[in-house]
């Protein structure tokens, strides 16, 4: 079993872990006009942490059971991406399942620390994923700031304070919860991150990537690239413990003929047994053909036309209570969050006015989360020790 | 040793084996040798399964004269008859062996033979002719479960094979046709079986829709050969050629027998569908080649017969490139020389700023080509002589008949002296031409979908039908129907709703102005729709074929007196699709 405290694991540990969120959502303008509340179980999860070898080599399974309880996704409103609109995707079955191996050069590569990781998983781009922070709702921007679930070799070199990762992988994002990356598109893709954590609990990050026709998976859409910076924050505030994140990305499509742009600030506070959170976004997103049904749209694509650019400003808001007592290894925690997105046309024929019916989209989330031993869990990295490194009691317990 | 001696020695070699071989050859070569020879009974003719009247002889000798109690071994060697002889089957004091071969059941030519070990001459090889016995049944072997409209001749006669008892086919025998149900008409009471034992009819379909049946029957011979045929307003599946999925399919155009399919970026396909070029046909679409024009997103295109010149020499092809309806657009009209059509050549294109042509339409007789832009409008060119390089000086005029960000011409066509134009945002327009400059001017018509996006058009009959697409207020399921008046102009007068489609994506007629078409994509009605222009300002629903994945475009072509649809089966494993709809006809 890891030692979550001591990073001093000399033999082989293996940490099962999982989460559940049973969530009931309404909200008031969804695509057509008019209103919409459903209850769905979102976010189940198994995972598996496994190290040996005094932790040079990790492994990391995620099953993620959305294909089930959300196959139609879950209402989201600003949410795009996979062929889904103002819902969130399911994620696929298998959402991690990665390899890892560190510092593979013991001391001949002296204070540095080498790493390889192989699989499917998250590349090295961007912050870490929703799932992971305070927020339920997942933000606008997730395509543009996280690329997951993509077969990947990536390998990183960490030096003191400073980490440089690079990967190739399959530009094509999934079509469905059971399926595989295209094997024959790995390397097709590459992105790479430079991570600084000059002092505890702060981490800055900048991103670049280039991702080949993603949402075409044979290959003939245009490249995304991709750019993302952020700062990342946790650490006690006046003994409170806080977490705190400010991001810009940006994804250019067509040789920039399209442009998408995002700022994001987040926090929490959790004083005791209370979480508060707050997230501002504002993220470009486009607009695309939708099918019959308005929350999905054409997948894959039939042509590089999309009806415009909308730019969301989302604030959210939200509370949450632990019912167990903090630091344990089970959490159940109730919580209700709001948000309120004001959507606006960028570029193009698309009136959110018209299409939503309304100028503001509010929605209002009550529900309770359920996590196993996910406490201090991070998603979107595989040897910064997020399971068997020292962590500070984490804001982001999800 | 040189090369030529050692050709020689090779020579002498060879024919030392030569030599060798030979004197091993033959059977039994020698003073004393036995001898066997045909007789008669060769070349007999009888039914299959009867004995030949004479029997089959041979004589043996030995240097001449009759050799006695030699043993002769008789074999069938085709048709599967049987040879009756005596046991053992020796030679008399003649030298004479005998046998009596009955036919086997295979009519046609058969052998027997007799065979004497170390005779010359052996074997002795009889052949017979065997007829086919009496007509015992009589089956269907083609032409059957045919659907095509009611009251037309089918496409493929009815074809009756007759049999004897043995299964020989049986030419020279009369089938006599009767239409047993249905109250269609044959091409003859009677017809009689060629050298393959096949009679062949022709049912002309009863004037109602449903099952028509036919049966053959033969003098003497018991039961019939029954066929069926439907006759129904339904379009036929005749081919499906994959394409690939590198977006796949956008639009066809199909012009004497050649079906040009643009196939983003793979480029113009050009398949042969009757032309003639590589021996294919609506059924057997045959690649001719294909080019991948500059920058790829190969959308639409137009094969350009010049009546001035005489030459089918450019296809115009649009490049779709990426766009933002209402805002910005790109993409270019690019010029291929197909006058070798298996080695098509880019030699020129045409270049707008800030937008992308989407679908063209041509004056051919004046030489100009009308291009729909995305976020540009209209763009008369003027496309005479020989065509190279950029083409920015043949532009004749270009019209945006919506106001900025507000023009995003899905297509054109010119009819009865005027340019009619669907736009996505600002809807159907009737554009002045003036055919001597090529200036294009508004007539009449606009802002007059304001619930939906415009999508494509077409015009025929005084009328025009313009679709719809995507999502605006309402959705993209509707076809517009617009008279027009004397002047030209539209008035919206007829609106075909067709629930459970997401898109109108292609619009036509057929070349008689009999039948509208249009393809439709996302949802449980995606695919194709037909219907009857009896009625031109009120088209009647006759018939669908639903493709689930939904079908981009849709294009009429007649090849060889019968009318097709090449529709564009995108995006899910993109294939074109062709139907034959010549049933559909009214």
């Amino acid at each position: 079993m890891p030692h979550a405290a001591s990073g001093q694991v000399p033999g082989a540990w293996i940490r099962p872990a999982g989460q559940a969120v049973a969530v009931f959502t309404q909200v008031q303008g969804i695509p057509g006009g008019g209103s919409l509340g459903e209850a769905r179980l979102v976010q189940p999860m198994l995972m598996l942490d496994a190290g040996a070898l005094g932790n040079r080599a990790l492994f990391r399974a995620t099953l993620d059971l959305e294909g089930w309880t959300i196959p139609n996704g879950e209402i989201s409103p600003g949410s795009w991406g996979e062929g889904f609109m103002d819902r969130r995707h399911p994620h696929t079955y298998v959402h991690e399942l990665v390899l890892t191996g560190d510092d593979l050069f013991g001391g001949l590569d002296r204070a540095a620390r080498t790493g390889l990781s192989v699989g499917k998983g998250f590349v090295p781009f961007g912050s870490d994923d929703p799932m992971s922070r305070p927020v339920l709702r997942y933000p606008v921007n997730h395509h543009i700031a996280q690329i997951l679930e993509r077969a990947m070799v990536a390998a990183s070199v960490r030096a003191g304070p400073v980490e440089f990762e690079a990967a190739v992988f399959n530009g094509d994002e999934p079509e469905r919860p059971a399926q595989w990356p295209k094997l024959d598109r790995v390397g097709d893709s590459w992105s790479a991150r430079l991570t600084l954590r000059p002092m505890m609990g702060v981490e800055w990050q900048l991103s670049r990537a280039r991702v080949a026709s993603p949402e075409h998976r044979e290959g003939a859409g245009t490249p995304n690239h991709k750019w993302s910076t952020s700062v990342r924050w946790e650490g006690p505030l006046r003994k409170i413990p806080a977490y705190a994140l400010l991001e810009w990305a940006r994804a250019s499509e067509a040789g920039g003929f399209f442009v998408f742009r995002t700022l994001l600030f987040e926090a929490q506070g959790s004083p005791g047994r209370h979480r508060v959170y707050y997230r501002f976004e504002r993220t470009e997103r486009p607009e695309e053909l939708r099918t019959t049904d308005l929350f999905r749209s054409v997948r894959p694509h039939l042509d590089d036309q999309n009806l415009g650019i909308t730019r969301w400003t989302v604030h959210t808001i939200g509370f949450g209570l632990s019912l167990w007592p903090t630091g344990g290894a089970i959490e159940l925690r109730p919580f209700a969050e709001a948000a309120a997105a004001r959507p606006r046309t960028v570029t193009g024929a698309f009136d959110p006015a018209i299409f939503y019916r309304r100028t503001e989209i509010v929605s209002l989330s009550v529900g309770l989360r359920a996590a196993w031993r996910m406490a201090g869990h991070r998603m979107g990295r595989y040897r910064d020790g997020t399971v068997h490194e020292p962590k500070t009691a984490g804001p982001h317990e999800h | 040793m040189s090369t030529s001696l050692k050709v020689r020695r090779l020579g002498v070699l060879a024919a030392l084996a030569a030599g060798s071989a030979l004197l091993r050859c033959g059977d039994g070569i020698g003073p004393t040798a036995l001898s066997v020879a045909l007789v008669s009974g060769n070349g007999q003719s009888d039914t299959v399964g009867r004995t030949l009247a004479t029997p089959l002889v041979v004589q043996v000798t030995r240097e001449g004269a009759p050799a006695t109690d030699v043993a002769v071994s008789w074999s069938v060697l085709s048709g599967g008859g049987s040879l009756s002889f005596a046991t053992p089957s020796t030679t008399d004091n003649l030298g004479i062996a005998r046998a009596a071969f009955t036919l086997g059941p295979l009519a046609g030519q058969q052998r027997a033979q007799a065979r004497v070990a170390g005779a010359s001459g052996s074997p002795v090889v009889f052949t017979a002719g065997a007829s086919a016995d009496r007509p015992a049944q009589i089956t269907p072997s083609g032409g059957s479960g045919q659907t095509d409209a009611p009251g037309r001749p089918l496409a493929v006669p009815f074809a009756a094979l007759v049999r004897d008892q043995h299964g020989n086919p049986i030419p020279g025998v009369w089938v006599q046709w009767t239409v047993t149900a249905g109250g269609g008409s044959l091409s003859a009471d009677s017809t009689g079986t060629d050298g393959t034992g096949t009679a062949l009819v022709t049912l002309t379909l009863g004037s109602a829709p449903g099952p028509n049946t036919v049966a053959g029957t033969v003098s003497g011979v018991a039961g019939s050969a029954t066929f069926s045929a439907t006759g129904a307003h339904q379009p036929i599946l005749v081919a499906s050629v994959p394409i690939p999925p590198f977006y796949g399919i956008h639009d066809t155009y199909v012009r004497d027998g050649l079906a040009f399919v643009f196939a983003w970026d793979r480029g113009v396909m050009i398949f042969d569908v009757g032309n003639g070029i590589q021996s294919g046909s609506p059924a057997d679409p045959r690649l001719v080649s294909s080019l991948v024009t500059s920058g790829g997103d190969v959308h639409n295109g137009w094969w350009f017969h010049n009546p001035v010149s005489r030459e089918n020499r450019y296809l115009f092809i649009g490049q779709e490139g990426p766009g933002s309806i209402g805002s910005s657009s790109l993409g270019d009209i690019h010029v291929v020389d197909v006058s070798n059509l298996p080695d098509p050549r880019e030699v020129a294109f045409y270049h707008m700023e800030g937008a992308g042509p989407h679908n063209f339409w041509m004056d051919e007789s004046r030489q100009i080509l009308y291009a729909a832009y995305y976020n540009g409008g209209v763009v008369a060119l003027d496309v005479s002589g020989t065509l190279a390089g950029n083409l920015a000086s043949r532009a004749l005029d270009t019209i945006a008949p919506g106001a900025p960000s507000n023009t995003f011409i899905w297509g054109v066509q010119l009819y009865n002296g005027s340019l009619y134009a669907i736009d996505m945002l600002s809807g159907f327009w009737q554009l002045g031409v003036d055919t001597t400059s090529g200036t294009l001017t508004i007539a009449a018509g606009g802002n007059n979908v304001p619930e939906r996006y415009g999508s494509d058009l077409w015009v025929a009959g005084g009328y025009a039908y313009t679709g719809t697409w995507g999502f605006r207020t309402q959705p993209g399921n509707a076809v517009k129907v617009w008279q027009l008046g004397p002047t030209g102009s539209p008035a919206l007068v007829h609106t075909i709703v067709t629930p459970g489609i997401g898109t109108v994506s292609d619009v036509e007629v057929s070349p008689d102005g009999r039948l509208l078409m249009f393809s439709a994509e996302q949802g449980s009605s995606a695919g194709f729709h037909f219907y009857d222009l009896t009625n031109p300002a009120a088209p009647a629903l006759i018939a669908t074929y639903p493709v689930s994945t939904g079908v981009h475009t849709a294009t009429f072509g007649t090849i060889n007196g019968r009318l097709y649809a090449f529709g564009a089966k995108n995006p899910f494993d993109p294939a074109l699709l062709i139907l034959d709809v010549t049933p559909l006809l009214p």
